[in-house]
């Protein structure tokens, strides 16, 4: 008991050691688990058979699987772009708000998080599919349409699924790195002879790059590994790779191969999001 | 109109939803002066500063520049610069972008901007620091870093908002002076918020003290010291004692009598008084002196008061020695006595003493 007391790096590593253990059973096994399985033959029934083989990453890169890889690159990164369009004057708009109202819109942005993930989606099904969704419907009624618009089935529906589901997600790091700016650092530009505009390009937007990227990553990252939206929305037609990978576990009992798809998509991720760290630091830096 | 003044506030007023920040002010700051704006937190002191800065808009009266009116102009377009409370260095700035912001925003050539920071730097005493950032610097290099941001500008006016309130004492009293030089090095007009007195008599040229929106008097430190216009002034500035007194008659000499029934002389009564008012007597107290009773003179002259009382308190705080009298009436005045008697019996709690003053120095001021 002396020793403890008199040894903080002592106490720090207790403290750490529950967490610790959890994430080296609990995250640490299973990716290893996963990496493992990528480089092991498919058992009859799922599962795996304990013989190596490079066949599965092999397969990863076969343009039939290799192309739902860009598409799902493509439409995670339409996806956080659009996210950052619309959620940028989102979060600035609640940042510059009065502090009572903050709160409030802070709240009502968390709103949809109370209802299940996978109901609201359907609730955008009937909303967008092509002879029966709300949207077209009505249209065709007015007369403003002689025949039903593409919105269901297609990328342009799981991008705007995805958009609705991760829009809060976006906002709320930017939000909570405009609400840090001290509002003198804008004065002083607008004194320095700076516009509104320059002062927002100049003083506003290199300092709240931080919450960008947070909010950026915290979009594509899910986008990308994304299957729910894509299975209701892309209607069977249109998939990612989530939608892949989790039909070699559930539907063609081939674990290797879908642990192979899974692993490929980690690295793939891993690589660009330092890459897209490195190229935000460097343009924070330069501005 | 003649040579126009660096800043002119005509009848200006700032209201926030009910309240009245700044109330019907009006002020003329000369060209190349040191002009502090003193009064308490919440006085109106920085809204006014704010509004020559064009961040905040009067809502009723006009503010000019060198003769010109400003009305609706941003911040940008005006010939000012501020230094902020806070500094409001830009943290993902260097040193040496900070200082070159301004400039680059009004489009001045590259190498231009390059030889004006380096000579801001040099004018600062941080031509080393040019590649840090912000917070790499103390808080009197940053308070210099801001000071060179605004000056390398060279602003027509350049206005300060409790530039020293952050550092500590040592430090401020070093950067008043250095301030004081560099304002007359580039003889560009301040206009210098502050709460501190002795930082405003210190540096300023002249002085407006504000409180509750309005300008309770304009003058230069001397004057404002010596002569404040008002109780708000006389109490706000330095130590003063208010003796309650009722004014006896105001010509062709100002009588007032004491609680005690004593009629005592002044030097200068406030306007709008009339005999039979009640009113203070306000004196400093190292305008006034302390005798034993049997040293009164037996004819004294008419300008000189004398008034009887008890030592009930003192106080030693170094350079002198503070006396609290209890007149006849209840009423306590503090005299402060400088420590330079040498061998001499000092006064004691419960002596009988008589307070000394020249009629001169004592104001009648409204209650």
């Amino acid at each position: 008991m002396e020793r403890l007391r008199r040894n903080p790096e002592l106490q720090a590593w207790l403290l750490l050691a529950i967490p610790a253990a959890f994430l080296l059973i609990f995250f640490m096994a299973p990716l290893v688990i996963v990496f493992v399985y990528s480089f092991l033959e498919r058992g009859k029934y799922g599962g795996v058979e304990w013989v190596f083989t490079l066949e599965n990453i092999r397969r990863v890169f076969d343009p039939l699987y290799f192309k739902t890889f860009v598409r799902s690159f493509y439409i995670a990164i339409v996806t956080t772009l659009i996210t950052l369009i619309l959620g940028y004057p989102l979060a600035y708009y609640i940042a510059n708000s009065p502090p009572s109202r903050r709160n409030a819109l802070v709240f009502a942005l968390m709103i949809p998080f109370w209802t299940n993930f996978l109901i609201r989606t359907y609730a955008w099904l009937t909303l967008l599919r092509t002879h029966t969704g709300l949207i077209n419907v009505t249209l065709l009624n007015w007369g403003l349409i002689q025949k039903p618009l593409p919105l269901f089935g297609n990328d342009f529906a799981i991008i705007l699924g995805l958009v609705y589901g991760w829009l809060p997600v976006m906002v709320l790091p930017i939000y909570a790195a405009l609400e840090r700016l001290d509002r003198s650092l804008l004065e002083a530009a607008r004194d320095l002879y700076a516009s509104s505009f320059y002062a927002f390009r100049r003083v506003t937007w290199p300092l709240s790059i931080p919450g960008v990227v947070a909010g950026s990553m915290l979009v594509f990252i899910p986008s990308l590994g994304a299957f729910v939206t894509p299975a209701i929305l892309g209607g069977g037609k249109s998939l990612m790779i989530g939608n892949i990978i989790s039909n070699q576990f559930l539907g063609a009992h081939d674990w290797p191969f879908g642990s192979a798809l899974s692993m490929v998509m980690m690295i793939a991720m891993l690589i660009a999001t330092l890459i897209y760290f490195r190229w935000t630091t460097s343009s924070e830096i330069a501005t | 109109m003649s040579e126009p003044f660096a800043v002119e506030l005509r009848d200006v007023v700032k209201q926030f939803g009910d309240v009245v920040a700044v109330n019907h002010v009006s002020l003329r700051i000369r060209d190349g002066e040191f002009f502090s704006l003193l009064g308490p937190s919440g006085c109106g002191k920085t809204t006014t500063l704010r509004m020559i800065a064009g961040f905040e808009i009067p809502t009723h009266g006009e503010i000019y520049i060198h003769g010109e009116r400003q009305g609706y102009r941003p911040p940008n377009k005006r010939p000012v610069n501020t230094v902020f409370q806070n500094y409001a260095l830009f943290p993902h700035m260097t040193v040496a972008e900070n200082i070159a912001f301004g400039m680059e925003m009004r489009k001045i050539p590259k190498d231009e901007i390059k030889r004006r920071v380096d000579e801001a730097l040099a004018m600062v005493r941080l031509s080393g620091m040019a590649n840090r950032r912000p917070k790499q610097l103390s808080g009197g290099q940053q308070q210099r870093v801001a000071l060179a941001r605004a000056l390398v500008n060279r602003p027509e006016v350049l206005l300060l908002d409790e530039p020293l309130g952050a550092l500590d004492l040592k430090l401020r009293k070093a950067m008043q002076i250095e301030l004081k030089a560099l304002q007359e090095e580039v003889g560009i007009t301040f206009i210098y918020v502050t709460h501190d007195q002795e930082e405003a008599l210190t540096m300023s040229d002249r002085i407006a003290v504000m409180n509750d929106g309005i300008v309770h008097q304009v003058g230069d430190p001397e004057t404002i010291y010596e002569h404040p216009a008002d109780r708000f002034v006389a109490d706000f500035i330095g130590e003063t004692n208010f003796i309650p007194v009722r004014v006896v008659s105001l010509a062709p000499e100002i009588v007032v009598e004491l609680g005690t029934g004593q009629k005592v002389q002044a030097g200068w009564a406030e306007e709008g008084l009339a005999p039979g008012d009640k009113a203070v007597l306000s004196i400093r107290p190292e305008k006034m002196d302390l005798l034993e009773p049997k040293k009164k003179p037996q004819s004294p002259s008419q300008e000189m008061a004398y008034v009887p009382g008890v030592v009930t308190h003192l106080v030693y705080v170094g350079t002198d020695t503070r006396h609290t009298v209890r007149l006849g009436d209840g009423s306590e005045v503090v005299v402060r006595l400088q420590n330079i008697y040498v061998g001499e019996e000092p006064w004691e709690i419960g002596e009988q003493a008589v307070i000394t003053w020249n009629a001169a120095h004592a104001r009648i001021l409204k209650e």
